[in-house]
C-alpha cells in the first residue's frame, strides 16, 4: 500500500496542471484531494481525475458531487480545514456556469414519454367526465407503482394481468351504470366504530374553563365522531347511532345528532343516565359519492347539574336518593332512569364521558336504478327517447364517443370498429341500448383509451425535436392540471390547431386552473410532493396525544388542501409555501392551534399576522404530523423533510454499514444531547449536520403539530446552526432562513412540476428547460399560472424525440393507409 | 369466522369489523361451491409464504435446544399444537442483501424470495430477479385458473421513496414476476374475492350471462387484433407497453376458456370491503387462501402482514408504538418487550391459518398435508437490520416435509436452498436457485 501511495503522488505531480486552468482544481488539489484519491479513495470518490477542462462531460457526475457538497457545507468535513467562503463562491459558481454552457451547447431534447396508462385517479376522473358518473371504479384495482416521489410515471406504470380483468369488469360496470342506473345491491352495513377518547373529566369536579368555548354543534369536541363514508348509489341509507357513557346524574336529556357534510339531519333526545347500548336510527335519501357522517351532542355541556358550574345549568332536582328494600315502584323506576341515584355516584357524578360507540350505515333501500340524464346526454347526443331510436344513430353516438375517449377525432375506420359490437348486440336479439353499451364497453378496453399514446412525427427539418400534435398537447394538458381527459373547450381549440400559440394557451390554462377540476393538483401533486396524503394513515399515540381525533385529522388535511387550493385559485406567489401570512381554519384546527374567534365547522382564510405559531407550510399541523413518529417529534425526520421537498437537496442514503441514526429516549440527557453526540461519528454527521438543525428549529411544535414550549420537563431549544453557518433561534428565524433559500426552493418546486407534468423522470437535457422556466418567476412575482406557464410552453412538454428515422418511416406509412 | 372448519359461525367478530356485511353470515352461503373438483382431489401441491415485517426478536423465536423435541418459544407457543406439522429452521441467511447497495429493509425484502440483488434506485428501474413463487406459479400456471395470489394487509399506497432511496417496490411487495415486475399485493378483501370468482352478477339469467361472456370474448379477440395492428407504428418503448397490455388480454381470454370449460358457482356474497379490527383482516385473508387452495383456484400465494419497514400501531395488544421505531430498540427492555408482543400477535394470528388448513379435509390427507406454508421475515434482529439466521419456518407436509423437526443449518447456508426444496416439493425440478449450494433436506 505505501509504495501505491508514492506512485499516486508520483502521477498527480507528473500530470502537472496546465497554466490556463481554472482556479477550481488547485482548489480541488488544496482542500479535498488529501482524502479524495486513488489510495484513500474516501466516500468512494476519487477527485484526481478531474484532470481537464476537456473531459468536463465525462466527469459531469463528479462535478455535480463536488458543487452540492460544497454548497451544503458538508465538505471539506468538520476538522478539516475550511476553505474562505469567497473560494468557495468562486469555485462552486464557475463550476455550475460550465454546467449550464455544456448544457445549453447540447443539442435540444425533448425526451420521449411512454404510452402513458391512466392511473387509478386518471382512470376515475376520465370515466367520471367521459360518462358523467362518480363511482370511481379505480378505487379497488391495484395500487399503481410510484416512481420519483410520483404515481403518474409512465414507465412505472405498467400493467398487470390482474389489471387487465379489472380494466375489462370496470368498462361493463360503468358502461351500464351511465346507460341503465345503477345496478340493485343488496343492503349491507358498514359498521364503523368511534375511536376509544379519554374521559377529560375524570377526577375532577367542575369541568376546564376553556371548554365552554365550543359552538352548539359539539362538532368540535372530544364527543363527537367522524367517518368518510362512500354511498355506493343514490338512495336511503339508515343510519343506526349507539351512544355510550354517561350523564351525570340530575343533569338534562342529552340531545345526541347527525350531521351529514357539517349540516345537521337529525337531533334526537335521550332522557337516560347510562348511555351504553342506547341506540338510535335515522333513514333518509343521501345521493352517491363520498360524504362526511358527523355524530355529535347539542350543547354538549349545557343542562348540567349547577355543581359543574357549565352554562345553563340543569334544572332538575338533585339525585333522590330512594329509600327501598323491596321492588322499586314504577315511578321509582322512572326516577332512577332520569335523574339517576346515589348508586351511580361513585366517579359518575365526577365525569361528563357521554360519547358514540359506534354508527353503522345500512343500506341501500328504495334504490334510485334509473339513469342519470347527465348520462345519458353524454353518451345519446341524437337525443334520448327509449326505445325509439333509430339505427342511423350508432355512428354519430359512436364518433362523438370515441372522439372523446381516445381524446381526438376519431376516424371512421374506428367508428366501424366499433359499430360492429352494436351489430353483434342486434343480432344476438339485444336492444339498441344493449348495442350500444357493448360498443362503448370495447372503446373503453381499448389501448388508445387506457394508455395516453404520443405518435412519433417526423422533426422539423434542422430541429432535433418533433411538436405534438395539438390533440396530444391538450391531451398533456388536462391530465397535468385535471387528472382527467381534455373537455369539450380544449377539444375544441385543440381542433382549431391554436393551441400552441401563447395567447390561446395562456386563455386555457387560466380557465383551466379556476376550473374545480384544478383540485386534482393539490390532491395528487402537492399531495404526493408534500406528502401531506399521510396525514390519513397516521395514528398518534392516543395514550399521548388524546386531542387527536378523525375531525383534528380530517380538518389537518382540509386546512392544507385549502391553502394550495388558494394559491392555485387565486394565482398566488409560489413562496407562500415557504410563509404566509394567512391560511385556513375551521374551530377545532384554530381551538388546537389557540387562534380565537373562529366559530363553527366551517373553514375561512383567517389572517396569522403575530400569531405565534406563524404561516406556511411548516405552521401546517398536517405536514408537521406526517414527519413525526406517532409517540414524538423526529427532527431527523422533519429535517429530511426540508430537505427534500422544499430545499430541493435530499440527503444521501446512509453509508453501507451504518444504521440509520435513531433517536431513542434510553441514554442521558435530553434528545438534543444524544443527537449531537451521535453526530461526533464522522460517518453520520454530513448529513446529521444539515438534516438535525433544520428539525430542531421546529421543536416548538410537537408530534401532532400543537404548538409547544417545552418538551416533558425540559424547555424547547428550537434553536441551530446550519451547516453554513447561518443561525436562528425559533421557528419564525429558520422560516426566515429558508426564504432566503427561495432559489433552491422555486429549483425544487420547478423539478417535482415537471416531472409530474410530463410524467418521467428528468434527464440532463432538460436542466436548460428548468434553469429557464425558473428564472423567469422572480420577475413575476413567482405566481403559480406563470410556473405552470412556463411548464407547458417548455421545450419538453410541447415536443417529443423523433424516434430513428426508419420508424418514422414506418408511422408514415402506417398513417397513410 | 370459522366458515371453513364447518364450526359455529362468530357472529359478533363478523359485526364487530368495519365494512363486513351484515346481512348475510358472509361466505356461509359458498360452502356447497367449496368442494374440490374431484380430478385434483389430494394431488395438488400448494405453497405459499407468510411474511412479517421489521425482524422478529430473536431470543424469543429461538429455542433454547436445537432438537425436534424443542420447547416452544414465547413467540412460537400458538403453533405448540402442530408441532408434528411444523419444521423449525435455523442458520438460514441471505447474503445477497449483505451485499447489497439502499436501505437496509428493501435490500432484505427485495432479495429475500429471489436472491436477486435489488438495484439501488427509488425510480421506475427497479431491478430485482423472479421470486420462487413465481417460478412455481409459472409451472402451475395451466393447473389453474389463477397463477398466484400476492396478498397483503397493509394499504401500501405510500407515497416517496420508503427506504433511504430505495424503491417502495423493494418493501411493499415480495413477489415479482420477473426482474423488471413487482406484483404488488392485494389489500382489499373483496378484490380477492372477484378475482377469484370472477364480477358477473350470479343474479342474473343464464342467457343474459351467456350473451354478456359472448360480447366479453368478442372485445377481447378484436381489441388483440386491432392492438397488434397498432404495434408497427410505435417505437420501441411504447411497443413494450403494448405488448405487456397484450399479455393481459391474452391472461384474461385463456382465464374465461378455462372458466368455461369448468363453471364454479361464485359464492353469493362477497366482503365488502376491509374490516376495521386488524385481526379481523388478517383473518380474512388467510380464510380467501383457504378457499382458493380447497377449490384449487390457485396452488400459489404470498401475503404480507405489513409492509416491510411498517409502521402500524397495535393498541389492541397494548402496543401504540410504531412497530418500525421499536424495533430499533437499541437494548431497552421495553421496547424490545413491545416488539415481542407483536411478534406473538403475528404468530398467533398464522396459527389460525395454520389450524384451518388442518382442518381442512384434501384428498386422503388435509389441506395442511398438501401444502408447505413459509412463515418469517427477511430480517433477523431488527435494530441491527441483520439477515443472517433468518427466522423461519414451514408448516405443512407438501413434496414429502417431515415434520416434527427443527433443521439447524451451518451458519451462513444461502436461504435459496430452502426455496429449491419448496420448489421441488410442488414439481418443480431445479438444479439450483439463486445462490443455492444445495438443497435443504426436509423430508428425512
Amino acid at each position: 500500500m505505501p509504495r501505491f501511495f508514492v506512485s499516486c503522488v508520483l502521477f498527480s505531480l507528473c500530470t502537472a496542471i496546465s497554466a490556463d486552468t481554472p482556479e477550481v482544481f488547485s482548489f480541488i488539489q488544496k482542500n479535498c484531494a488529501a482524502c479524495h484519491n486513488p489510495t484513500v479513495k474516501s466516500g468512494d470518490v476519487d477527485l484526481k481525475t478531474l484532470q481537464h477542462v476537456k473531459t468536463f462531460d465525462e466527469d459531469r457526475s463528479i462535478w455535480e458531487k463536488v458543487v452540492e457538497k460544497l454548497k451544503t457545507g458538508e465538505m471539506p468535513p468538520p476538522g478539516a480545514p475550511k476553505p474562505p467562503r469567497d473560494s468557495i463562491l468562486t469555485v462552486t459558481k464557475w463550476i455550475e456556469s460550465e454546467f449550464s454552457r455544456h448544457d445549453r451547447a447540447a443539442k435540444p431534447d425533448a425526451g420521449r414519454v411512454t404510452a402513458h396508462r391512466l392511473n387509478r385517479t386518471e382512470y376515475n376522473n376520465t370515466i367520471r367526465d367521459l360518462l358523467g358518473i362518480d363511482d370511481r371504479p379505480a378505487d379497488s384495482f391495484p395500487a399503481d407503482t410510484a416512481a420519483y416521489g410520483f404515481d403518474n410515471i409512465s414507465d412505472a406504470l405498467n400493467l398487470t394481468p390482474a389489471l387487465l380483468e379489472n380494466y375489462v369488469d370496470a368498462a361493463e360496470r360503468s358502461v351500464r351504470t351511465a346507460l341503465f342506473g345503477p345496478e340493485l345491491r343488496k343492503p349491507a352495513a358498514v359498521h364503523y366504530s368511534a375511536p376509544v377518547r379519554i374521559n377529560l373529566t375524570r377526577g375532577q369536579t367542575g369541568l376546564p374553563k376553556d371548554i365552554f368555548n365550543y359552538d352548539f354543534t359539539g362538532l368540535s369536541t372530544v364527543h363527537s365522531a367522524h367517518f368518510i363514508h362512500r354511498f355506493p348509489v343514490d338512495a336511503e341509507y339508515n343510519f343506526r347511532v349507539v351512544l355510550n357513557g354517561h350523564r351525570p346524574n340530575q343533569s338534562e336529556p342529552v340531545h345526541p345528532a347527525l350531521f351529514i357534510d357539517g349540516k345537521q339531519i337529525k337531533e334526537w333526545e335521550v332522557d337516560a343516565t347510562d348511555l351504553e347500548g342506547q341506540i338510535v336510527d335515522h333513514r333518509m335519501q343521501v345521493s352517491a359519492g363520498e360524504h362526511l357522517l358527523s355524530t355529535s351532542y347539542l350543547n354538549a355541556y349545557s343542562g348540567l347539574p349547577p355543581s359543574y358550574n357549565g352554562p345553563d345549568p340543569s334544572k332538575r332536582p338533585p339525585a333522590a336518593l330512594i329509600e327501598t328494600r323491596g321492588k322499586l315502584s314504577e315511578k321509582d323506576i322512572e326516577t332512577l332512569r332520569k335523574y339517576g341515584t346515589r348508586i351511580k355516584t361513585d366517579g359518575i357524578d365526577t365525569r361528563v364521558d357521554n360519547r358514540f360507540e359506534s354508527l353503522d350505515v345500512g343500506g341501500p333501500f328504495n334504490q334510485t336504478t334509473a339513469a342519470s340524464p347527465e348520462s345519458l346526454k353524454r353518451v345519446y347526443v341524437c337525443g334520448h327517447a327509449s326505445g325509439k331510436h333509430n339505427d342511423s344513430c350508432v355512428r354519430p353516438i359512436l364518433k362523438n364517443f370515441v372522439t372523446r375517449a381516445f381524446r381526438k377525432p376519431a376516424t371512421n375506420a374506428e367508428v366501424e370498429q366499433f359499430a360492429r359490437f352494436a351489430a353483434l348486440a342486434r343480432k344476438q336479439g339485444d336492444t339498441f341500448e344493449e348495442g350500444i353499451a357493448t360498443a362503448l364497453q370495447a372503446v373503453l378496453v381499448a389501448p388508445q383509451f387506457l394508455y395516453r399514446i404520443e405518435r412519433d412525427q417526423p422533426a422539423v427539418a434542422g430541429s432535433t425535436v418533433a411538436p405534438l400534435t395539438d390533440y396530444e398537447l391538450a391531451s398533456r394538458l388536462s391530465y397535468f392540471l385535471w387528472s382527467s381527459m381534455p373537455d369539450a373547450e380544449l377539444l375544441r381549440v385543440a381542433g382549431q390547431g391554436t393551441l400552441r400559440q401563447f395567447r390561446v394557451l395562456e386563455a386555457q390554462v387560466k380557465r383551466m386552473l379556476r376550473d374545480a377540476k384544478s383540485f386534482a393538483l393539490v390532491e395528487n401533486f402537492a399531495g404526493q410532493w408534500l406528502q401531506f396524503k399521510n396525514i390519513d394513515v397516521v395514528r398518534p399515540d392516543p395514550g399521548k396525544f388524546p386531542m387527536f381525533e378523525d375531525n383534528l385529522r380530517l380538518s389537518m388535511r382540509r386546512e392544507t388542501e385549502l391553502f394550495i387550493d388558494s394559491i392555485i385559485k387565486k394565482d398566488s406567489s409560489t413562496l407562500d409555501l415557504l410563509d404566509a401570512n394567512y391560511t385556513f381554519l375551521n374551530e377545532r384546527l384554530a381551538r388546537f392551534y389557540g387562534i380565537e374567534g373562529v366559530k363553527g365547522p366551517a373553514f375561512r382564510r383567517v389572517d396569522m399576522t403575530g400569531a405565534q405559531r406563524g404561516g406556511g407550510i411548516l405552521a401546517q399541523a398536517s405536514v408537521l404530523t406526517i414527519s413525526s413518529y406517532s409517540t414524538r417529534t423526529s427532527p431527523v425526520l422533519r429535517g429530511k423533510w426540508i430537505l427534500e421537498n422544499l430545499l430541493n437537496a435530499p440527503p444521501p442514503p446512509p453509508p453501507p454499514g451504518v444504521p440509520p441514526l435513531e433517536e431513542t429516549k434510553q441514554g442521558s440527557g435530553t434528545l438534543r444531547q444524544q443527537m449531537e453526540q451521535h453526530r461526533k461519528n464522522p460517518a453520520c454527521s454530513s448529513c446529521h449536520s444539515r438534516m438535525d438543525p433544520l428539525g430542531f428549529g421546529l421543536e416548538n411544535f410537537n408530534a401532532v403539530g400543537a404548538w409547544r414550549t417545552e418538551d416533558g420537563q425540559a424547555k424547547v431549544d428550537a434553536t441551530g446552526t446550519l451547516p453554513d453557518g447561518r443561525t436562528f433561534q425559533s421557528p419564525a428565524e429558520l422560516r426566515g432562513l429558508l426564504k432566503g433559500d427561495r432559489d433552491a426552493f422555486v429549483q425544487g418546486l420547478t423539478e417535482k412540476l415537471l416531472i409530474y407534468a410530463l410524467g418521467r423522470g428528468l434527464e440532463r437535457s432538460d436542466r436548460p428547460t428548468l434553469a429557464s422556466i425558473a428564472e423567469k418567476l422572480p420577475a413575476e412575482n413567482y405566481r403559480f399560472s406563470k410556473l405552470v406557464m412556463g411548464v407547458v410552453t417548455s421545450l419538453p412538454f410541447q415536443n417529443r424525440r423523433p424516434s430513428a428515422p426508419g420508424q418514422v418511416a414506418a408511422t408514415m406509412k402506417e398513417r397513410s393507409k | 369466522m370459522s366458515f371453513i372448519t364447518g364450526k359455529q359461525l362468530n357472529r359478533r367478530s363478523l359485526l364487530r369489523g368495519a365494512g363486513a356485511a351484515i346481512a348475510l353470515p358472509l361466505l356461509d352461503a359458498m360452502r356447497p361451491a367449496l368442494a374440490a373438483p374431484a380430478r385434483i382431489a389430494g394431488q395438488a401441491r400448494r405453497v405459499a409464504v407468510v411474511y412479517v415485517p421489521n425482524g422478529i426478536v430473536m431470543k424469543d423465536w429461538k429455542p433454547a435446544e436445537a432438537v425436534d423435541t424443542f420447547a416452544f418459544s414465547r413467540i412460537l407457543k400458538p403453533l405448540e399444537p402442530f408441532r408434528q406439522d411444523i419444521t423449525l429452521l435455523s442458520g438460514l441467511s441471505n447474503q445477497v442483501a449483505n451485499k447489497a447497495k439502499g436501505g437496509a429493509h428493501a435490500k432484505a425484502t427485495g432479495s429475500f424470495l429471489s436472491g436477486a440483488e435489488p438495484k439501488y434506485t427509488a425510480g421506475a428501474d427497479v431491478q430485482s430477479g423472479v421470486t420462487f413463487d413465481q417460478i412455481a406459479a409459472q409451472k402451475l400456471l395451466s393447473q389453474t385458473r389463477v397463477a398466484s395470489l400476492q396478498l397483503g394487509c397493509e394499504d401500501a399506497r405510500m407515497v416517496g421513496n420508503c427506504d433511504t432511496g430505495s424503491s417502495c417496490a423493494y418493501t411493499n411487495t415480495l413477489s415479482w414476476r420477473d426482474a423488471q415486475t413487482p406484483l404488488a399485493v392485494e389489500v382489499n378483501p373483496r378484490s380477492v374475492f372477484e378475482r377469484l370468482f370472477g364480477t358477473i352478477d350470479p343474479s342474473l339469467s343464464p342467457d343474459v350471462r351467456a350473451r354478456r361472456a359472448l360480447y366479453r370474448k368478442s372485445i377481447l379477440d378484436d381489441t388483440r387484433d386491432n392492438t397488434q395492428k397498432l404495434l408497427g407504428s410505435l417505437g420501441p418503448e411504447d411497443r413494450r407497453k403494448m405488448d405487456e397490455y397484450l399479455t393481459g388480454i391474452r391472461e384474461t381470454e385463456k382465464r374465461i376458456a378455462a372458466a368455461e370449460k369448468d363453471p364454479l358457482t361464485p359464492p353469493s356474497e362477497k366482503p365488502s370491503g376491509i374490516p376495521f379490527d386488524y385481526a379481523d383482516y388478517v383473518k380474512l385473508m388467510f380464510d380467501l387462501q383457504v378457499i382458493a387452495f380447497q377449490s384449487d383456484l390457485t396452488r400459489v400465494s404470498t401475503m404480507m402482514l405489513g409492509r416491510e419497514g411498517s409502521v402500524r400501531t397495535y393498541p389492541e395488544i397494548g402496543v401504540p408504538d410504531p412497530h418500525h421505531p421499536l424495533t430499533h430498540h437499541r437494548g431497552h427492555p421495553d421496547f424490545i418487550e413491545k416488539v415481542t408482543k407483536i411478534n406473538c400477535f403475528h404468530v398467533e394470528l398464522f396459527s389460525k391459518f395454520v389450524e384451518k388448513l388442518k382442518a381442512t379435509p384434501d384428498g386422503d390427507g388435509s389441506l395442511l398435508d398438501h401444502s408447505a406454508i413459509l412463515y418469517g421475515c427477511a430480517l433477523s434482529d431488527g435494530n441491527a437490520h441483520s439477515n443472517q439466521d433468518l427466522p423461519l419456518l414451514v408448516a405443512g407436509h407438501a413434496g414429502g416435509i417431515r415434520g416434527g423437526r427443527y433443521v439447524a443449518s451451518p451458519e451462513k447456508t444461502p436461504v435459496a436452498n430452502l426455496f429449491l426444496q419448496l420448489l421441488n416439493g410442488v414439481g418443480v425440478e431445479m438444479e439450483k436457485f439463486a445462490d443455492s449450494t444445495g438443497t435443504l433436506n426436509l423430508r428425512s
